[in-house]
């Protein structure tokens, strides 16, 4: 078992506000890995400096043996990290189908020469691209809505075009930012099956942000629990259940008292 | 997890952006200086003339803040740059001109008996009145341009508002030319502050004339600059200005009345921009409908220079732009002509080597 | 209740009062007037006014609006006749009260013998005559007054109408889309046929027209041309990219002067071939935009559009300037430009011209769609749509930004060559900021991002206000409100993008993945 991502002493500091506090994680490759913390934990802000959006302050972030942090965003894109967003940005003018190829862009090698030539390698690469983007539709379960536009695509459907558009550049780790915001029980379970066998298909190793204690209980393979900044825990499902740390920081309510009481509350 | 350190991470040297802009900055500079020394070594102005020039670009340094300041509210509070902001300064500098106008049509006979017109009889008045119309109707033109062009498109994608910004530059611009006409007109000054009046100040053999039309200006304009810096700071306006600019939605659920704010933004630097528009025409005794496009350009430039958002950036930068406008063609050996070329190239250098401005603080990383 | 309605109408009136007074200081009254006769076939004598009824009908269109809109905004559903038409009447009497207001002013300054063109220019004795229908001041205005009522009444009447016969239209709509979408509209719109032929007439139009309309034609349609070229490359940058650049005049002077100079004899008397000239001249723009473009598309969206304009000036001020005058010829221009040549032959003739330009045209719209279609449109458009998402899906948002501006550049540099050579005369007052503006306009009023737009973007603000020579002092004055206005009720523009469809390429359904559900 491989490390595929590590952060060491990651730290971001905004203003008087340390966000992100000498963070360790280490995630193994094709693992599901999950983050879990109270609102404002620093959780959106370990993941943007993961995917090079922010520049920590301190620290390493090291992806496959390279040190990545302070890289633009589209080389950390081109490694082989791609990304999700708490609040759905997808290119909301283009259709679903171009979305998804946007996606390919750093596997393509085609310049503006031969695509105004239109080169034979040129159309071959179009082919494929829209042949494996098709594909990808597919099996995020939009068939036949490709052509249309991002932003009529119900609320669901834009969370899983979202993952297809990540999926395009082939990663080897995905970063999901609460993919099931907002979603019915129904839809969470179908979400949770789909992370899952994403990881069991295509070999991604995925790290997840999630609210809904049900989902990341069932699908993790390790969690780790932010708070102020801080890693305050880090274990199986198991063990950050029975720890007392995580229990004080969701302000005394047991995690499974926390999940039964997400459940409840989804269910109303 | 012994492996994760056996694959020792490798230290990449990164052409970071910080440095290289550090290095053009110096750059920049070094060459510069060189110039001006090599320029200065062979002058051929006297000190008469570096007066003559630094006191002209602090007068019209005074207006560029005024209307830097305006882009500067307006930007604090919406983001988007106010295009037509030039154009409230010209239609502003109509206002005072038509009062000009009418009143030097206004005959007066004095008490002595001789006739005057009433704008030399009563300049204080007239003065006042002029100021007061200028500012009223660039205040007016703010206020409706918010209105009609601005207030629809709120949180729409940002090129919306900035292409509508745009299009009510170039419609302002426009009605200002089918109204006035494309000529350049005479700005009648009172006598008081005719242009050719002023202290003479004797300096290496020759006198350097300080125009009590010039002075009047930056007087006017620092005190107008202290008043809002005033009203900004310490009245329940300014707060909520200040409130609106930091977060509208928190400051709507505070109670305040964003969008009234917003107007009041619009009219107080439709008000200050009107000031500076009497201040041009009756500095330089010309005005026309283009008279806002290159003062609007470089006061953005000052605002920038400055930091935008920022409002004494704004100031400082509007100064030193008008200083450095002034006798930077002397310093650098290079034709009169290409003034213009000066204030842009300035504001492209900023932008590219210091975004944030000289006063500005880095701005915040987008949230995602 | 009431009151609120009175209150609403009289705003509207004096929403319409401002614009009836705000057309009469600037002449518009007159202009519209004599086009209305010219529509009705008595063209004006020059320097004559037009008849008074073409006036009542302009201010009667106006007047006509106004109770219309007065009447929709009572707010109720559907319209009571009684408070629509008193709105009516409100919005009617208010405004004809302040236009009459202003002729009152108006009409007695101008009695008194002063000439109001000394601080309104477009105010002539004339003019303040013909707007009072040539009576005396009150009566004038009591006419204007009873206009405004009248018309305003029955444009509330009409909005009545209109509002009962709504149902009827809407089921008039839905039978004639039905038919549209089954007979044989539909049947011809599927067929691929009648693509060919369309395109095949379109062709036949664009060999045969030049030949048979004459020079006149032929120049307006020239000038549309060279636009429509430069709008396909605007739109490339601000459509597709989303980079608000306002200084694309800098690259069309910069294409024109690098032609000029190496074809012209004086001041180098380079006296190179055309064709090689044209080329220089596409490469120079291209260079200059990647020049400009490397330090400055790091900047965000608003800065880049002054720093851009910013840069248009420099062009002009330096080339216009003493300093590089050895070079450009400073102010004169450069006279004597080369036209086209081919084997030795010289094809500068009108016609000529035409059929460059719409190879030019044909050449710059199959480019643009390849790279809009391609990899690099995508991209552009992800950029434009949301940059620093689209960077952290791996677009290499800095170098396609680039890209974007080195290919609009290259299409005004064409552009520039084209209408240098073609006037045979290029001048630092043919590359001023209103060219910008004029492809800005036509880009977005057209629609951002599509083709059909830009050319239909460019025969309206273009060749509109050739043909209608009176509005020629008010083109730039309607652009400003049409940006305004379409930003605020129609920002896609006129002929909005289409996305391209994959629909009908998806391969044979893969067995091996299975989907979530």
């Amino acid at each position: 078992m491989s490390t595929l991502l590590e952060t060491r002493r990651v730290t971001k500091v905004f203003g008087g506000l340390t966000a992100v506090n000498k963070v360790d994680l280490v995630v193994p490759k094709g693992k599901i890995a999950s983050i879990i913390g109270p609102n404002g934990a620093g959780k959106t802000t370990l993941f943007n400096c993961i995917s090079g959006f922010y520049k920590p302050e301190e620290g390493q972030v090291i992806f496959d043996g390279n040190v990545i942090n302070g890289k633009l965003t589209d080389r950390i894109a081109a490694l082989g990290i791609s990304r999700t967003y708490q609040n759905i940005r997808l290119f909301k003018n283009m259709s679903a189908v171009e979305n998804i190829m946007v996606g390919f862009e750093p596997r393509m090698h085609q310049g503006w020469l031969s695509v105004m030539l239109r080169t034979p390698a040129k159309r071959k690469e179009e082919k494929h691209v829209i042949a494996e983007a098709t594909k990808l539709l597919k099996y995020v379960g939009l068939e036949g809505l490709g052509d249309n536009l991002a932003t009529n695509l119900p609320y669901g459907a834009q969370r899983r075009l979202e993952i297809a558009r990540a999926l395009g550049n082939n990663p080897k780790l995905l970063l999901l930012d609460e993919p099931t915001a907002g979603m019915n029980p129904q839809e969470t379970d179908i979400m949770k099956t789909f992370i899952r066998s994403v990881r069991d298909d295509l070999g991604v190793t995925i790290i997840l942000i999630e609210h809904d204690m049900r989902v990341v209980m069932d699908i993790s393979d390790q969690i780790s629990v932010l708070d102020y900044g801080q890693k305050i825990a880090e274990g199986t499902p198991k063990e950050i259940q029975a720890n007392p740390r995580v229990i004080e920081a969701y302000l005394g309510l047991g995690a499974s008292a926390l999940s039964e009481k997400y459940r409840r509350e989804k269910q109303l | 997890m012994a492996e994760v350190h056996q694959k020792r991470p490798i230290k990449m040297p990164q052409l970071n952006v910080k440095v290289i802009r550090l290095l053009a900055t110096a750059v920049v500079l070094v060459l510069l200086i060189a110039r001006i020394r090599n320029v200065a070594i062979e002058s051929q102005y006297g000190a008469d003339t570096w007066l003559r020039l630094s006191v002209s670009g602090l007068i019209v340094g005074g207006m560029y803040a005024l209307i830097a300041i305006g882009y500067t509210l307006v930007y604090g509070i919406l983001f988007m740059i106010n295009f037509a902001h030039g154009e409230v300064m010209m239609i502003g500098s109509f206002g005072g001109y038509f009062v000009f106008e009418a009143f030097n049509a206004i005959p007066v006979t004095l008490k002595d008996g001789t006739q005057n017109s009433f704008l030399n009889a009563q300049p204080v008045i007239a003065i006042l009145l002029a100021f007061l119309a200028g500012m009223g109707i660039a205040a007016l033109t703010g206020y409706f341009l918010e209105k009609i062009a601005y207030r629809p498109l709120r949180g729409a994608p940002r090129l919306v508002p900035l292409i509508s910004a745009i299009g009510a530059s170039i419609f302002l611009q426009n009605a200002g030319q089918l109204l006035f006409g494309p000529q350049r007109r005479q700005y009648i000054n009172p006598s008081v502050i005719d242009r050719g009046l002023g202290w003479q100040i004797p300096i290496g053999g020759t006198n350097v004339l300080l125009t009590y039309s010039g002075i009047f200006s930056l007087v006017l304009s620092a005190a107008l600059m202290i008043g809002l810096f005033v009203l900004v700071q310490r009245t329940k306006l300014g707060r909520a200005m200040r409130a609106v600019a930091q977060d509208k939605r928190t400051a709507a659920l505070m109670g305040i009345n964003v969008d009234k704010i917003i107007s009041q933004t619009f009219v107080i630097s439709g008000a200050l921009a009107g000031a500076a528009g009497v201040m041009w025409g009756i500095h330089n005794g010309l005005t026309n409908y283009f008279v806002g496009f290159l003062p609007g350009i470089k006061a953005f430039t000052a605002a920038v220079l400055g930091g935008i958002g920022n409002i004494p950036g704004a100031m400082v930068g509007g100064m030193f732009l008008g200083i450095v406008e002034a006798i930077g063609p002397a310093a650098l050996g290079i034709d009169f002509q290409l003034k213009d070329v000066i204030a842009f190239s300035i504001l492209i250098l900023v932008l590219i080597l210091r975004p944030s401005g000289i006063l500005g603080e880095a701005l915040t990383e987008e949230k995602v | 209740m009431k009151s609120s309605l009175i209150q609403k109408a009289a705003k509207s009136g004096v929403v319409f009062a401002v614009i009836v007074i705000f057309l009469a200081l600037i002449g518009f009254t007159v202009t519209a007037a004599s086009l209305i006769q010219k529509v009705f076939g008595e063209a004006v004598g020059v320097s004559a006014m037009p008849a008074y009824p073409a006036l009542v009908v302009f201010l009667g269109f106006i007047g006509l609006w106004n109770g219309w809109r007065a009447a929709k905004h009572t707010g109720d559903h559907p319209l009571r006749a009684g408070s629509a038409i008193v709105a009516g009447l409100v919005a009617g009497f208010v405004a004809g009260l302040f236009v009459l207001v202003y002729t009152l002013i108006v009409g007695t300054i101008h009695s008194n013998g002063v000439d109001m063109r000394v601080y309104l220019s477009s105010l002539s004795p004339e003019s303040i005559v013909y707007f009072l229908f040539g009576q005396s001041t009150l009566t004038g205005g009591l006419i204007h007054l009873g206009l405004s009522i009248v018309s305003a009444a029955a444009g509330a009447l009409l909005a009545i109408f209109s509002d009962r016969s709504q149902h009827q239209f809407a089921l008039w709509k839905q039978k004639l889309s039905l038919w549209v979408n089954t007979s044989w509209p539909a049947k011809l719109r599927k067929n691929v046929f009648v693509g060919y032929i369309a395109m095949g007439v379109v062709l036949f139009l664009l060999v045969i027209l030049p030949r048979t309309w004459g020079s006149y034609w032929n120049y307006i349609m020239g000038t549309v041309g060279i636009y429509v070229l430069l709008g396909i490359g605007l739109n490339i940058i601000v459509g597709y990219s989303g980079q608000l650049v306002l200084g694309y005049v800098a690259f069309f002077a910069i294409g024109a002067y690098s032609f000029a100079l190496v074809t012209a004899p004086d001041p180098h008397h380079l006296n190179w071939n055309f064709w090689v000239a044209l080329l220089v001249a596409i490469v120079a723009s291209a260079i200059s935009g990647v020049l400009i473009g490397l330090p400055i598309l790091r900047l965000r969206g608003d800065y880049l559009a002054i720093v851009t304009l910013g840069f248009g000036e420099i062009i002009r001020i330096l080339i216009k300037s003493d300093w590089l005058k050895d070079i450009t010829l400073g102010p004169r221009g450069v006279r004597n430009i080369a036209g086209p040549t081919l084997l030795g032959k010289s094809f500068s003739s009108d016609i000529d011209f035409m059929y460059l330009i719409i190879l030019a045209v044909l050449l710059s719209i199959f480019l643009a769609r390849r790279w809009q279609e391609s990899r690099i449109g995508r991209a552009w458009l992800s950029i434009s749509q949301d940059e620093t998402v689209a960077q952290a899906t791996g677009v290499d948002t800095y170098k396609y930004k680039i890209l974007a501006l080195a290919i609009g550049a290259a299409f005004a540099g064409l552009g520039g060559a084209l209408f240098a050579s073609r006037n045979q005369f290029t001048g630092p007052e043919d590359h001023v900021l209103m060219v910008s503006i004029n492809v800005l306009s036509l880009v977005i009023v057209g629609g951002m991002g599509s083709i059909p737009g830009v050319i239909l973007g460019a025969f309206t603000l273009k060749g509109l206000p050739e043909i209608l020579r009176e509005l020629e002092s008010y083109r730039l004055l309607v652009f400003g409100a049409l940006l305004v206005l379409m930003m605020i009720i129609r920002p896609e523009g006129l002929w909005p993008a289409k996305r391209p469809k994959y629909g009908e390429k998806s391969p044979p359904l893969d067995a091996e993945k299975g989907g979530p559900e």
